[in-house]
């Protein structure tokens, strides 16, 4: 475990009125890392990444990626920093197409002006249409091809999850967050799905914090999970010891698993 | 890039522009010219209003303030400087635009930055009170005319020049939607959280827009002042802004062509019903209840009706032939009553009405705008076309 740690989250906490959502939550997540993090309804877990992504600030904690701090960022900084995230209850770019949306995931690697944009002169011509094959081929691992010219509304829900990810890849983050990528999909779309994700790990090099419900498919396809439940992380480690966990059992697995 | 057909299109553009100044000086009076001269302004606020609320999902309501400062501002400069200067008249014109455009582009920037970091609609609530302040400032201003008007701006009619500034509005929005980085102006106003997790900067973008629009609207300002020659803070007046907001939602929020095309037909309707006869009590009452009564049904067939679009298409005709022959009925009957009979109401009175009344029937039967997000285009009348015709295959009963 020589590789460096890519995230980590220090005592992060964030308090609501009197609800602490997320309460003192510590894990590291080294380069490379197909890392899970799981519990039950209302643990914290999307809170967790709204954290990471600057979406909120923690009331008390750090949060370093790569060993900067960057809590208090706002979102699009720490996009540009290379973290990128899906989310839970999809938000697409709805009237745009497939492939525009994507496109717009590329939005941080735009150097032209927005003069050159609006008088349509040839720099901003071709970075668009560079900016174009490049989600296109992001369109083609994630099996998206065929629909690049679909409004993204009108795409089924599996499809939707996957274009999602797409978007995220777009903005070529070290570092993808995703929440709930396998939610409504049915066993075969799940099974796809965690390939995708091996192969964006494998093939794209990228670093991977996702939650999941469905444990066969967390199990399978994580190499480390934290548990989160009431905002409190109560166990660290590979699934193996996890699905043993007593406490986990307790508060989220049940008897049966 | 194809360059012949961008320049072509360049030349073109000029040609039509001063095709309608020819059309309209050889055929036209001069009220008649300066009605020309004044659609093609409201064309111009309209697509740059459009800019701010349709591409970029925001909500101004205050427009005119935009096109008060620069018409002001250029009008002002005008008449202290233009006998001074030697330019020739039309470059001294377009010098009077890029001032009033950056003066628009300052107000906006300055009004538009602290509201638009906000959440919400503080926008619509800040640029409404924009335009009041600067109504009352100018009023108290004597340099500015005060209450009364600032007149003796020397007068400069370029009807081209107008219809150019429309065309360059239209053309700048189209070329933004074309490009990557206009995309993230949509992107904005589809979802602001997920376009920041995206790395796009959404208060810049909205200030870009805002900014963007407020200059277009400033160099129309310019272009106003000099037709005019007399402008009142009255010219500016919260109706404006209301009519051109009107312009937008009517056309499609976020249709370049759809603002375009509602600016020209709202902007010639009052006009219209001004050169017709009064219409009698009888007469608008049945029109009144025929129009809810047909709006009623034509909701119906919209949302329970799940045929083939061809006869979707057929019952909305026969409703609206229907109600027509209706009105007529209706209308003998009421003229039959003498004290609805007597009443008579003129175009002029009846215009705000009918702004109004368009303004729900189109909300109740097509919330998106007449266009929606589309843009005219023969690819669209065909789209439509096919969807007429082929649809009975795909619109089948499952
Ligand atoms: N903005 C907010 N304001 C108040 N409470 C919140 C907010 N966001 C999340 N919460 C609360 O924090 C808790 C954790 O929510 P969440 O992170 O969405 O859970 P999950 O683990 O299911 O993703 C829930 O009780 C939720 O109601
Ligand atoms: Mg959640």
């Amino acid at each position: 475990m020589s590789k460096p740690v890519v995230l980590d989250l220090k005592d992060a906490t964030i308090r609501f009125g009197g609800l602490i959502a997320v309460n003192k939550v510590n894990f590291n997540i080294h380069e490379g890392d197909l890392f899970g993090l799981i519990g039950p309804n209302g643990a914290g877990k999307t809170t967790c990444f709204n954290l990471i992504t600057g979406v909120y600030t923690p009331t008390e904690g750090d949060i370093f990626f790569k060993g900067n701090r960057i809590n208090g960022l706002a979102p699009n900084k720490i996009a540009a920093r290379g973290i990128c995230r899906t989310f839970q209850n999809i938000r697409l770019f709805g009237s745009l197409s497939v492939l525009e949306n994507v496109v717009v995931g590329g939005f941080l690697r735009h150097r032209t002006g927005l003069l050159s944009a609006l008088a349509y002169l040839p720099p901003a011509i071709h970075e668009t249409a560079a900016l174009r094959v490049q989600a296109m081929e992001l369109l083609e691992v994630l099996d998206l091809a065929d629909v690049a010219d679909v409004r993204s509304r009108d795409l089924p829900y599996g499809k939707q999850r996957r274009l999602e990810i797409a978007r995220a890849m777009a903005t070529g983050p070290e570092l993808l967050l995703l929440d709930e990528p396998a939610a409504g999909m049915n066993p075969n779309e799940k099974e796809d799905l965690a390939e995708t994700v091996r192969l964006i790990r494998d093939n794209f090099g990228k670093t991977i914090l996702l939650i999941e419900h469905d444990m066969k498919f967390v199990m399978n396809l994580c190499e480390k999970i934290v548990v989160l439940d009431h905002g409190e992380e109560i166990a660290q480690g590979p699934p193996a010891e996890i699905r043993n966990n007593p406490k986990v059992i307790e508060a989220y697995l049940g008897e049966a698993v | 890039m194809n360059w012949p057909i961008r320049i072509g299109s360049i030349v073109l553009a000029i040609v039509v522009c001063f095709g309608i100044q020819y059309l309209a000086t050889t055929m036209l009076k001069s009220d008649g010219q300066r009605l020309v001269a004044l659609a093609g302004l409201y064309v111009t606020l309209a697509v740059s209003l459009n800019m701010i609320n349709g591409i970029t999902g925001q909500f101004s309501i205050g427009h005119a303030a935009f096109y008060c400062v620069g018409a002001y501002i250029a009008g002002f400069v005008s008449l202290r400087f233009f006998q001074a200067q030697p330019l020739q008249p039309v470059l001294w014109l377009v010098v009077m635009m890029v001032l009033g455009a950056a003066a628009a582009c300052v107000a906006g920037f300055v009004v538009g930055l602290p509201s638009l970091r906000l959440r919400g609609d503080y926008l619509a609530i800040v640029t409404l009170g924009f335009g009041e302040i600067i109504r009352i400032v100018i009023q108290n201003t004597k340099e500015l005319g005060g209450a009364y008007a600032l007149d003796k701006i020397p007068a400069i009619r370029e009807i081209w020049l107008v219809w150019l500034l429309a065309i360059v509005t239209i053309a700048v929005s189209r070329n933004l939607l074309k490009t990557a980085r206009g995309l993230a102006f949509l992107a904005v106003r589809e979802d602001e959280v997920a376009s920041s997790a995206m790395g796009v900067n959404v208060t810049q973008i909205k200030v870009t827009a805002f900014v963007l629009g407020s200059a277009f609207a400033g160099a129309a300002g310019a272009l106003l002042a000099h037709y005019e020659t007399s402008i009142l803070p009255t010219t500016f007046s919260m109706d404006v802004s209301f009519i051109i907001l009107t312009m937008v939602v009517l056309g499609g929020s976020g249709s370049i062509t759809g603002s375009a095309l509602a600016a020209v037909s709202l902007f010639y309707l009052p006009e219209y019903l001004r050169s017709q006869p009064p219409v009698s009590g009888a007469s608008l009452a049945a029109a009144v209840i025929v129009i809810v009564a047909v709006v009623a049904v034509l909701r119906r067939i919209q949302h329970h009706y799940h045929g083939t679009v061809a006869k979707k298409v057929g019952l909305y005709i026969g409703s609206i032939v229907g109600g027509v022959v209706a009105k007529l009925i209706l209308g003998a009957l009421f003229g039959l009553i003498p004290a609805f009979a007597k009443a008579s109401y003129t175009g002029d009175k009846l215009r705000m009405v009918i702004f109004a009344g368009t303004l729900i029937i189109v909300m109740l039967l097509r919330p998106q705008g007449i266009f929606a997000h589309h843009e005219f285009s023969w690819t669209l009348i065909r789209r439509l076309y096919d969807k007429v015709r082929g649809k009975g295959a795909q619109g089948a009963p499952a």
